[in-house]
């Protein structure tokens, strides 16, 4: 008969325990690092360079088109000029044995300087032609007349076919979506506004309160903050009309 | 993280798996850390108290004070085999202990009994850490080649080759590995760790048993 067992071993659940913490807790420390310092595997951005008709000093240095044994070549010569009869005196340039004779140090730095200041010119060439482009555009728009700017961002509410109130009413809701607040009343204020020949806001009359202070209020900083941006009325006379301001938009009054 | 999320579902569970490993590996570390440091310390401690003691029976009301130590429970086992054959003697002439021993005997296999259940008690759960070491690294390989074997299909059907198709796919495919090893390498060194520590206590087992059988034979045939 054996004796009783002294002890039974514990502590094996709170190990665990103690263990799903510990990976927990080195999750959340490489996560934080990651966050810390994001990873560098971001996908670089790729260039496609046309080899083709791309101006190149030695096309073929260091490529595999380029044979061991063989010297670098010269970098192409410049168009001979159109064909006529040689004077007598002056003798014809071997080309074949420039090509075939290695070049100097000297000569190519020269190649290289003159690679870079042709690549430099095309640069110029392709910006002056971008910006003739632009230019192009902008007086094609100016050709075309002031109509293509009806109901655009740039519109003055004094183009063929606008209107000037709905370009005022337009600034003003632009401005209150600015000013104005949450509410869950629905309050209506009616105000009066008086525009100068020269685009300036002359007064504000309130034609019918609301009752709500703060929405009130709200309707008065988004008629200054829309002022700023009033043009001059068409005819360059006083405009009057009269506008009724709700939390959800404007609604045009009756003009004089 | 995104690196985990962009696996495939094989990957996945083989990340999964791989986790489940390293946690109850490091629950078994965890626990068997605090075993044998219990084990070690209370053995040194009951050793003192043993030699210090003069008599059996005041050490055996006081065992309970040593409980971790796997000494104790050969001293114990030991003690009741003592006790039922001194008991037996004494019912007997009183003669046969000190002619045949036959009374050591059963204090010895009584001994033997109780070192192997200790070992066992010590050993228990290692051979998980032993799988884990052995297992997680070709677990992780698994899920490698799986990423990667699903990678180069999707090469081939984007029909791109350039490394920035490539190495997302791979990335994906070498995390599987990384985690096998992180759960392995810490199994591993455990798994040896523990077991010089489970040998140094068998030898002190061992050399209890010795010590305690001299006693016990010194007293039994002085008598």
């Amino acid at each position: 008969m054996s004796a009783k067992p002294l002890r039974i071993d514990t502590g094996m659940g709170v190990s665990f325990i103690a263990s799903a913490v510990i990976h927990m807790a080195v999750f959340l420390l490489l996560v934080w690092w990651g966050q810390l310092y994001p990873s560098q595997m971001a996908i670089q951005e790729t260039y496609y360079v046309d080899i083709v008709n791309l101006p190149v000093a030695n096309p073929q240095s260091g490529s595999s088109a380029q044979k061991p044994g063989e010297a670098e070549s010269a970098p192409p010569l410049a168009q001979p000029p159109p064909m006529a009869k040689p004077s007598p005196s002056k003798s014809v340039p071997k080309v074949g044995t420039k090509l075939v004779k290695p070049a100097a140090p000297q000569e190519s730095v020269e190649s290289e300087s003159a690679f870079a200041e042709r690549m430099a010119k095309m640069e110029r060439n392709s910006e002056a032609r971008r910006e003739e482009a632009v230019l192009e555009k902008l007086r094609s728009r100016v050709k075309t007349g002031s109509s293509a700017k009806i109901g655009t961002p740039g519109a003055n509410g004094t183009e063929s076919g606008s209107r000037y109130g709905d370009f005022i009413k337009s600034r003003l809701e632009d401005a209150l979506k600015v000013t104005s607040y949450s509410t869950t009343k629905k309050p209506e204020v009616a105000i009066r506004l008086f525009i100068s020949a020269d685009g300036k806001l002359l007064r504000m009359k309130m034609e019918r309160s609301s009752g709500d202070v703060a929405f009130e209020l709200a309707v008065r900083r988004a008629i200054d903050l829309a002022s700023e941006k009033f043009t001059a009325p068409p005819n360059h006379a006083v405009y009057e009309n009269g506008f009724l301001f709700k939390p959800k938009g404007i609604s045009n009054g009756t003009s004089r | 993280m995104a690196i985990i999320l962009g696996a495939g579902i094989i990957v996945k569970l083989v990340l999964l798996l791989l986790l489940s490993f390293s946690v109850v590996s490091w629950g078994i570390i965890l626990f068997k850390f605090f075993q044998v440091q219990r084990a070690k310390s209370e053995s040194e401690r009951f050793m003192d108290f043993f030699w210090k003691s003069k008599r059996f029976d005041a050490i055996a009301s006081q065992v309970d004070r040593f409980a971790n130590s796997p000494l104790t429970v050969l001293f114990n086992e030991g003690y009741n085999e003592l006790k039922k054959v001194v008991e037996t003697d004494s019912k007997s002439d009183g003669s046969a202990l000190s002619t045949d021993l036959g009374g050591v005997e059963n204090v010895s296999r009584a001994l033997r009994r109780a070192t192997n259940s200790e070992i066992t008690r010590l050993e228990k759960y290692l051979t998980f850490l032993a799988t884990t070491g052995s297992t997680s690294p070709f677990i992780g390989l698994f899920g490698t080649v799986w990423g990667i074997m699903t990678a180069f299909e999707g090469i081939g059907k984007t029909g791109s080759a350039s490394l920035a198709v490539v190495a997302p796919g791979i990335a994906e495919a070498l995390i599987a590995t990384a985690i096998g090893l992180v759960a392995a390498i810490p199994a591993v060194m455990a798994y040896n760790h523990f077991q010089h520590k489970i040998r140094v206590l068998i030898n002190e087992m061992d050399s209890f048993t010795t010590e305690f059988l001299n006693i016990v034979q010194r007293n039994i045939a002085g008598k």
